[in-house]
């Protein structure tokens, strides 16, 4: 019986992981026989652990909220950061303002970003909010100026040939040429996003998967830290996939070739 | 100059200013095209051609003289012009993420006809030029004539007053271009559409133009040929080929000359 192409070639990409994470349990379950559980617990250990997250609604609670807090903030630093892009793109004035401004602020350190959130606001969600706002926006912001910039000058002269209205110019040709573009940068964006509100939910934080953490860290429970790191990774992934599906929707077009 | 005539250049010149230089594309241009009258436009590469289009079109504003579409002014009534004047290109820019058919709806839908109508249209134009089956083909599945055919029908389903052919043919291979340009043709004849072809091909020119307009540099007419009033399409080349050494031999003199 012929495997159909499609499978053996999903196949072919996801075996090197598939791979590579047997490769590491080996690795770590052949350390934990000489190395102290507290170090090393066993891949059973973490294993459940991992599985109470996701089975335990007080735990599971704490995952949610992380994934809430990131989807959230990055759907406002899209909108934003997407507005001020088309800004940019648009006008030379505004972006030679902006550039150097967004590039200041991808330079500002994201622990930076938390020491001023604590200072400037008392409210939790408020602090994350702003810092995953503001590692994010403006690389959303600096991708889609440059994608604007490079819409094909034939596609936008052939919508002024044809008349079309300023809106219409945007409709038609500027926003779909770039949603390859958009599509890179919250895959992107969304690693950094989950970085960050963690590192922000260290601090005041009482929910979240960077509680959790700090949690495991004050009982030296490894496997809890290993197991909330785990689910982390699970929740990026299943992210990351709603991001391939809207992908497969939106770049259907694409020639087979081009498609990620 | 009769205003009633639906393109007509008066004394018209463009000037470019790059770096506090300026450069002269066109000098005191004349002409003017009559009611469903089919010219060509010829002339040596950079003398102006597409400048004069990007004028007509309204896209670009002429330093002097006047331009009138349809007795408007293209650049000043801009949105008076919507869907009266069709543009052909030399590449296809067929949109990649529509399909054939929805590449043939974009003029209808800058137009706003409701989606049904504009599927319609876009069907009927897929038929007339033979491709049925590729409706929801995206461009990359297309060869460059299926897409050239495409590019002219979204051009012709907004049914334009005034059609510009920019090197429609010239990124075709030999073959496609002559059956394309044959089934460009048979179009304007259906529809009476006043025409510009614009061309650096003599043979060309002299097949598809009533009227042939040889430019030289920077964009003015240097010769007119009357295609109906000779013999032969031979004939016509050759006249046309004498309005070139003519333009060539205008813009070495203006060259050698001091300033
Ligand atoms: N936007 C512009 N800014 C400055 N110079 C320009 C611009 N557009 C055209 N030119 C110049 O004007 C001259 C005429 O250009 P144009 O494109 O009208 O020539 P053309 O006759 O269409 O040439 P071709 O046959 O190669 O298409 C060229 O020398 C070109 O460099
Ligand atoms: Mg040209």
């Amino acid at each position: 019986m012929a495997v159909p192409r499609a499978l053996r070639e999903r196949w072919r990409s996801q075996s090197a992981l598939v791979l590579d994470l047997v490769l590491i349990a080996v690795v770590w379950q052949v350390s934990t026989y000489f190395l102290p559980p507290i170090v090393a617990p066993g891949l059973s250990a973490i294993g459940r652990a991992l599985l109470d997250i996701f089975i335990e609604p007080d735990l599971r609670i704490h995952l949610i909220y992380t994934s809430l807090r990131v989807l959230v903030s990055l759907l406002g630093a899209f909108i934003i950061g997407t507005a001020v892009g088309l800004m940019m793109g648009g006008s030379d004035w505004f972006r030679d303002y902006m550039r150097p401004l967004l590039n200041l602020m991808q330079g500002i350190p994201a622990l930076s970003w938390i020491v001023f959130a604590v200072i400037w606001f008392t409210e939790v969600e408020v602090r994350i909010a702003f810092i995953i706002l503001m590692v994010t926006i403006p690389t959303f912001a600096l991708q889609v100026d440059s994608a604007v910039r490079g819409v094909n000058l034939d596609f936008i002269q052939l919508a002024q040939a044809f008349r079309a209205s300023r809106m219409q110019r945007y409709a038609m040709v500027l926003l779909p040429a770039i949603v390859p573009a958009i599509i890179s940068v919250w895959s992107v964006n969304l690693g950094n996003a989950i970085r960050v509100a963690v590192v922000a939910e260290l601090i005041g934080a009482t929910t979240g998967v960077g509680f959790q953490l700090l949690n495991a860290q004050a009982v030296l429970d490894m496997a809890a830290a290993i197991a909330w790191t785990l689910s982390l990774v699970l929740v990026l992934f299943f992210y990351q996939g709603i991001i391939m599906m809207i992908e497969r929707r939106l770049l259907a077009w694409r020639p087979k070739g081009e498609q990620a | 100059m009769n205003p009633d005539l639906p393109v007509t250049f008066q004394n018209v010149s463009k000037r470019y200013t790059q770096r506090d230089e300026d450069f002269l594309a066109c000098r005191n241009l004349n002409f003017s095209v009559a009611e469903g009258e089919t010219i060509a436009i010829v002339g040596e590469t950079g003398c102006g051609k597409s400048t004069a289009m990007q004028m007509l079109l309204g896209l670009q504003q002429p330093s002097e003289g006047r331009v009138q579409v349809l007795g408007c002014d293209p650049f000043k009534e801009f949105d008076a012009l919507r869907g009266q004047v069709g543009i052909v290109f030399q590449t296809d820019r067929l949109l990649p993420w529509r399909t054939a058919s929805q590449n043939i709806q974009f003029g209808l839908q800058v137009l706003r006809i409701p989606k049904a109508r504009r599927r319609r249209i876009a069907g009927e134009w897929l038929e007339r030029l033979g491709l049925s089956q590729f409706a929801d083909a995206y461009p990359h599945q297309l060869s460059g004539g299926m897409r050239q055919r495409v590019a002219i029908a979204r051009t012709f389903a907004i049914e334009p007053r005034v059609l510009l052919a920019d090197e429609a043919f010239s990124a075709l291979d030999e073959i496609t271009a002559s059956v394309i340009r044959v089934d460009l043709l048979r179009l304007v004849r259906e529809q009476r559409t006043t025409t510009i072809f614009i061309t650096h091909s003599v043979p060309e020119a002299a097949e598809v133009a009533e009227r042939v307009l040889v430019f030289g540099r920077p964009g003015q007419v240097v010769k007119e040929v009357n295609v109906r009033d000779l013999s032969s399409r031979e004939e016509a080349a050759a006249e046309i080929r004498i309005g070139l050494q003519m333009a060539r031999a205008e813009s070495r003199r203006c060259e050698t000359s001091p300033t």
